[in-house]
């Protein structure tokens, strides 16, 4: 009330303008609309070189490359889990290293590869 | 005492024989001063590729994990008398995995802008 009257100029009792005018200004404090940080597919999940199924789904059916980070989107860690664990399971003779395992061939598609037509 | 884990990947055999395999190198182990926590049979699959060990050609194996706490010279010690074996296949020691799942906080979009030009000065 007191603030609208200091717009228009007109007086009010000294004491009350101080305490209006500090009372408009807007509270600082972080943004409450802010998104929780996006998650990768494999945030909370332990990445072992034991799980070949879940390794195979990062890797290329027809040469058995691993793919990138543009194409799984997952964050630096997982992504370097990942490229180790798969590696592991190459050398130790869980894994087939040329193409990926025909019985996994079905399994739902996380990274979005796209072939050149 | 370290805790290690043994991949083992056997010939593929009938069950006395893998057994006697797998008996023979606890006791190895133990004889060594290691303590063997768990042993599991992770089945016996068709090998990702054809393996060639002691003048066989191999095509499907049994696949074991042993997990126990040793000291660290038992490795190289263990890998030759492995390697001596004819009925082991591949076999590989590793630190045990520490499956750490929590605190994974998402992706933390970073400011590239910054970090690159700060690196042209």
């Amino acid at each position: 009330f007191c603030a609208a009257a200091l717009l228009w100029g007109r007086r009010c009792s000294s004491r009350q303008e101080e305490v209006s005018v500090k009372s408009d200004y807007p509270i600082q404090m972080e943004n409450p609309y802010k998104e929780p940080p996006r998650k990768c597919v494999l945030c909370g999940i332990n990445v072992d070189y034991k799980n070949v199924q879940l390794l195979s789904q990062f890797v290329s059916p027809h040469t058995g490359r691993i793919y990138g980070r543009h194409i799984t989107g997952l964050c630096n860690k997982k992504q370097k889990e990942i490229t180790k664990a798969i590696k592991r399971a190459h050398v130790f003779g869980f894994m087939p290293v040329m193409f990926k395992n025909p019985s996994f061939l079905m399994d739902p598609k996380i990274c979005n590869i796209k072939y050149p037509e | 005492m370290p805790r290690y884990e043994l991949a083992l990947i056997l010939k593929a055999m009938q069950r006395p024989e893998t057994a006697a395999v797998l008996k023979r190198t606890v006791e190895a182990l133990m004889e060594r001063g290691a303590v063997v926590r768990n042993l599991e049979n992770l089945g016996e699959r068709a090998l990702p590729y054809k393996i060639s060990k002691h003048k066989q050609r191999h095509r499907r194996g049994g696949y074991f994990l042993v997990d126990f706490e040793g000291p660290p010279s038992i490795v190289s010690t263990m890998m030759d008398h492995l390697g001596r074996d004819i009925d082991v296949i591949r076999r590989t020691f590793l630190k045990h995995p520490v499956s750490k799942t929590e605190e994974c906080s998402g992706i933390i979009p970073v400011n590239y802008e910054d970090k690159l030009i700060a690196k042209k000065k």
